[in-house]
């Protein structure tokens, strides 16, 4: 029995950042990586059914990027992942979610889980497409927000509830094997110790290439994308001010603004 | 005098060789029991982990018998209590040399050589030491009797603040009945003893070579003069005799074989605490070992055999919870309980001849003998109370193994998980930018020198709630200009400096603690500089005494020697001075970890300001709150913080002015605590640097600084 989870390493945006020269990106130099705070939850998700389960179960991580993202996987194998897959291509550059999907159901099409995991989205780029995208190369059924899930390891099938608006619960049988993008808040993600994680490191990350999983260059990047970034920016602010002060004193600065405003 | 042979202590006269031997069987049965007791503690010991606390073991033996001797450790805080364990401790020991010398000749010497020496002027002199040596043992315990059913002391209520009434350990009266027992039956040995001393008087009152010499031992003399009056024959006094020798010889033999298993093992628990003492405990944390699989302690066999010796080496006498701040204020936790709990479990489960499963070992929980996590997490690691242990014992690096165990399994407070993840992602508890640490140097009208880049004299490593919190800021740009006009060559590590890691090791966060630890030294060692400086003094504790475990042995200096001496030798001029009324609280990282008390009381009578003491102050100095992580995690609302509690104390200084604090820390816990305690107006709460900046005056242009901060924010509403 196996449950795979797919995982990313998201950025955050340091203090005082730069754009890429292309316009496309932020200046690797400015970004903070991190793993993706879904993911901390679906992770812990399965960790919770290996952990309640008489019969063997394996948790196996798997992330798409290049070699600083060892670190994050390194981090869900430290919270006790079994094994984690990386798979990078400098020709997968530039790839949108539904690519990401693409490879992500070839490496699930390898490993053969009875179950994928995936967080409902990434915190930077947010598409909230990835695992959906899986499941339908997979053909698997898919269930989205996924923020309670009952599932007994080998059954063919899972009772899941779905956040809805407006504070609405929906409960959902699906069949399994299947594909479900867990929410925020569906369990308390264990901590994971900086010597944790450091043990960690004698654990393997295997590094995958396209052809182990039966795809091509062509396959991925940009070129194969159905989206393309043309450009990132930060929209010109509108100025809103707080004014204070007495009700006399707010409307002398109010005209006086105004006045500005009309260059007078 | 009489033929000095015969003016000797009478034994066994008139005793039937069958009382004699009976007596022996006694005796032997006794030390066989005290033998067996010792073994299992000895066994209990050692299925603890090895400890480094060996070696220099001469040094260590001279130091205990001089804490021993002198009672330094007893006498503080409470003279009354200290003395008075001094006459017990000392009618003691006076009382078993004077048995083991009977012995050594009765026993050993005069059946073997053949010689004699405990008689005539020996033997006086002996007589009249050992009669002053139980007076002032029965005098000491009858002042510990009164103490304890009169004085009401809260350090003698053994109820635990972290049980609930109807708890099977709330109330631990069976301590309470133990100390009774133990004074009882020490007092009466030493009373029949006189007594017993008396009848023999009386009983031979016709014998020269022992009535002439009574005076020799005055209280039994006293005694059988009283006994005389009021009737007692000689032959009534031989028959009193006979009964008491036994109950005494009895009681006495069983105190003996009693001493392993009941408190009075503290004799030489207390004694083999002292000696294993190690002067940077809680300074110094102790290393995980790289190949060890889960940090900290889980079981009561992750403890060394030091730790356990710890546990029986407590007296119960509350010292340390008196003075704990968490305690202070009605958190769930009580070092001495900690301690007590360890011990009552240690005994459960590694007394038995078999150790009992890993799963009965787990020292974690809500059973009893287990300790609760609330507890843990409530210590501050303030050092409070291994200061003031007299035995020595050292409760916060047990406390951090404990708590290294709950952050592997994840069990703490979810925002202190939180800035541990943002530390570990960021390198500082505020989840600022790297390249922000130094932002606060724009507002200064001179440059700052990079260390990374240039050879300084001083490295000033500024740590995280001097760079990034913007109260802070204001202090740690007073200080840059206190350096630069005293024209000290400085420089810092701008964003190559990570928090200190002193709070995150003591959190118990040790991987954590490793990286930050490693990746400074890394970049101090890159630098070059004679001495380091801080304002910080959590970072002084931990560069200063943790960083050489790890290869980083640095000269390091807190700001308030730097400037002491800057303005002794006549490098910093001030300009006026300060008569304003004063109090200083000592920060726990350099009072107590670092015995820094003198320097900033030195300077602040250079400012011209009149210090006036709390009442806790120096190394009884009250924690405000922050240490050991806390100040990461919120304090439970409607209870009574220690910031305030400490405020209170202040308050009681008439026309108080300032409450002068030198750590970063403390300026953001007492400040806030100033406003939510009530005594806002009353006085203010300054940092030491701020009243030393006042005094000076600055040739450098002042540059606009708040303009600048403000045209950087506009107030934005969305
Ligand atoms: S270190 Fe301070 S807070 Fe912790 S138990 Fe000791 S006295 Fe109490
Ligand atoms: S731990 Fe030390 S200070 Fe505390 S009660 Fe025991 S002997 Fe006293």
């Amino acid at each position: 029995m196996k449950i795979l989870v797919a995982v990313k390493q998201v950025a955050s945006l340091d203090e005082d950042f730069e754009m890429r020269v292309d316009k496309k990106d932020v200046e690797e130099d400015f970004l903070l990586y991190d793993l993706n705070e879904w993911d901390d939850f679906s992770l812990e998700e399965a960790m919770k059914i290996k952990e309640s389960s008489d019969t063997e179960i394996e948790v196996v991580v798997v992330s798409v990027g290049p070699v600083r993202v060892d670190e994050s996987l390194r981090k869900c194998l430290a919270k006790g992942a079994d094994r984690a897959i990386r798979v990078w291509d400098e020709t997968i550059e530039g790839s949108d979610s539904i690519v990401i999907g693409r490879i992500l159901a070839a490496v699930a099409k390898k490993e053969v889980p009875d179950m994928v995991f995936a967080g409902v989205q990434s915190s930077d780029q947010a598409y909230s497409s990835t695992g959906i995208s899986t499941a339908a190369y997979l053909d698997w059924p898919h269930a989205a927000v996924v923020a309670d899930l009952q599932y007994k390891p080998g059954s063919s099938s899972a009772v899941i509830r779905r956040e809805l608006e407006g504070g609405m619960l929906q409960e959902v049988e699906i069949n399994c094997p299947a594909v479900l993008t867990i929410q925020l808040g569906i369990n308390k993600p264990r901590y994971a110790s900086l010597r944790g994680i450091k043990q960690a490191a004698a654990k393997p990350i295997e590094e995958i290439s396209l052809a182990d999983i039966g795809l091509s260059p062509a396959d991925v990047g940009a070129g194969s994308s159905m989206s393309r970034v043309r450009r990132m920016y930060i929209p010109a602010k509108s100025r809103a001010q707080m004014i204070e002060g007495t009700i006399v004193e707010q409307v002398a600065k109010l005209i006086q603004i105004i006045n500005e405003f009309k260059g007078a | 005098m009489n033929n000095p042979k015969e003016v000797t202590r009478i034994l066994f006269e008139n005793f039937h060789p069958q009382a004699i031997h009976l007596f022996y069987a006694f005796g032997y049965a006794a030390i066989a029991v005290f033998i067996y007791g010792c073994y299992v503690q000895i066994r209990k010991y050692r299925r603890g982990k090895p400890d480094g606390s060996w070696g220099e073991l001469l040094h260590r033996f001279i130091d205990m018998v001089k804490t021993m001797v002198t009672h330094r450790t007893l006498v503080r805080r409470d003279k009354s209590a200290g003395r008075a364990h001094g006459l017990i401790f000392l009618g003691f020991v006076l009382l078993f040399i004077g048995t083991s010398i009977i012995t050594l000749e009765y026993d050993i010497i005069e059946p073997l050589i053949g010689v004699r020496f405990w008689y005539g002027n020996f033997y006086l002199w002996f007589s009249l030491v050992l009669d002053l040596a139980g007076l002032g043992l029965i005098g000491g315990l009858i002042y510990m009797m009164y103490r304890r059913k009169w004085l009401h002391l809260p350090k003698l209520d053994y109820k635990r603040v972290d049980r609930q009434l109807g708890d099977a350990d709330f109330d631990r009266s069976e301590y309470r009945l133990e100390d009774w027992a133990f004074l009882w039956s020490f007092i009466l040995i030493g009373v029949t003893g006189f007594i017993l001393e008396a009848t023999r008087l009386v009983w031979l009152s016709g014998r020269p070579s022992v009535w002439d010499y009574r005076m020799w031992s005055p209280v039994g003399a006293l005694i059988a003069n009283i006994m005389q009056t009021i009737g007692v024959t000689p032959e009534g006094a031989g028959a009193l005799r006979s009964g008491l020798w036994w109950f005494h010889g009895l009681l006495s033999l069983t105190f003996i074989a009693f001493i392993p298993y009941t408190k009075i093992k503290h004799i030489f628990t207390a004694a083999a605490s002292l000696m294993f003492k190690d002067p940077l405990a809680g300074r110094r944390l102790p290393r995980v070992p790289d190949e060890q699989k889960v940090a900290g302690y889980k079981t009561i066999t992750d403890l060394t055999w030091k730790n356990l010796l710890h546990l029986d080496a407590c007296t119960k006498c509350g010292r340390c919870q008196e003075a704990c701040p968490a305690n202070a204020v009605g958190a769930p936790l009580s070092p001495r309980d900690v301690i007590l709990s360890l011990r009552e479990f240690a005994n459960h489960t590694l007394n038995a001849k078999e150790l009992p499963k890993e799963a009965e070992l787990d020292i974690h929980g809500k059973d009893i003998g287990q300790v609760f996590m609330e507890t843990l997490w409530s210590c501050r690691t303030c050092l409070a109370c291994v200061e003031i242990c007299p035995v020595a014992i050292e409760h916060v690096p047990l406390i951090v193994q404990m708590r290294r165990n709950l952050v592997e399994a994840g069990e703490m407070d979810p925002l202190l998980e939180k800035t541990l993840q943002t530390i570990h992602k960021t390198g500082n508890s505020f989840g600022e930018s790297k390249r922000k640490r130094a932002s606060w140097v724009k507002a200064l009208p001179f440059e700052i020198k990079d260390a990374r880049i240039e050879a300084v004299d001083y490295l000033w490593f500024v740590g995280d709630y001097a760079s990034f919190d913007p109260r802070n800021q204001k202090v740690t740009q007073g200080f840059a200009r206190i350096m630069q006009k005293a024209g000290v060559d400085f420089g810092l590590l701008f964003e190559g400096e990570l928090n200190a890691g002193n709070d995150i090791r003591r959190v118990g966060e040790e991987g954590l603690y490793e990286y930050l630890a490693t990746a400074n030294i890394q970049s101090l060692d890159d630098c070059e500089f004679k001495s380091i400086v801080t304002t910080d003094p959590h970072s002084y504790n931990t560069i200063r005494n943790e960083y050489p475990d790890f290869g980083g042995t640095y000269e390091i200096q807190h700001y308030s020697t730097v400037v002491k001496k800057l303005i002794e030798d006549g490098r910093l001029q001030l300009a006026k001075k300060l008569n304003y009324k004063v109090t200083f609280h000592d920060p726990c990282h350099l009072g107590r970890f670092n015995k820094g008390y003198d320097a900033p009381r030195d300077i602040l009578k250079m400012l011209g300001c009149e210090l006036i003491e709390m009442g806790r102050t120096k190394d009884n100095s009250f924690c405000c709150g922050a240490g050991g992580g806390r100040i990461w995690i919120p304090d439970p609302v409607g209870t009574e913080k220690p910031s305030q509690n400490r405020m209170k104390e202040a308050a009681i200084i008439e026309g108080l002015e300032v409450f002068v604090v030198s750590c970063p820390k403390d300026l953001t816990m007492f400040e806030d605590a100033l406003k939510t305690s009530g005594y806002e107006g009353k006085f203010i709460v300054r940092e030491l640097i701020e009243l030393i900046d006042e005094c000076m005056e600055y040739d450098f242009p002042e540059k606009e600084v708040f303009a600048d901060v403000l045209s950087l924010e506009p107030h934005l509403a969305s």
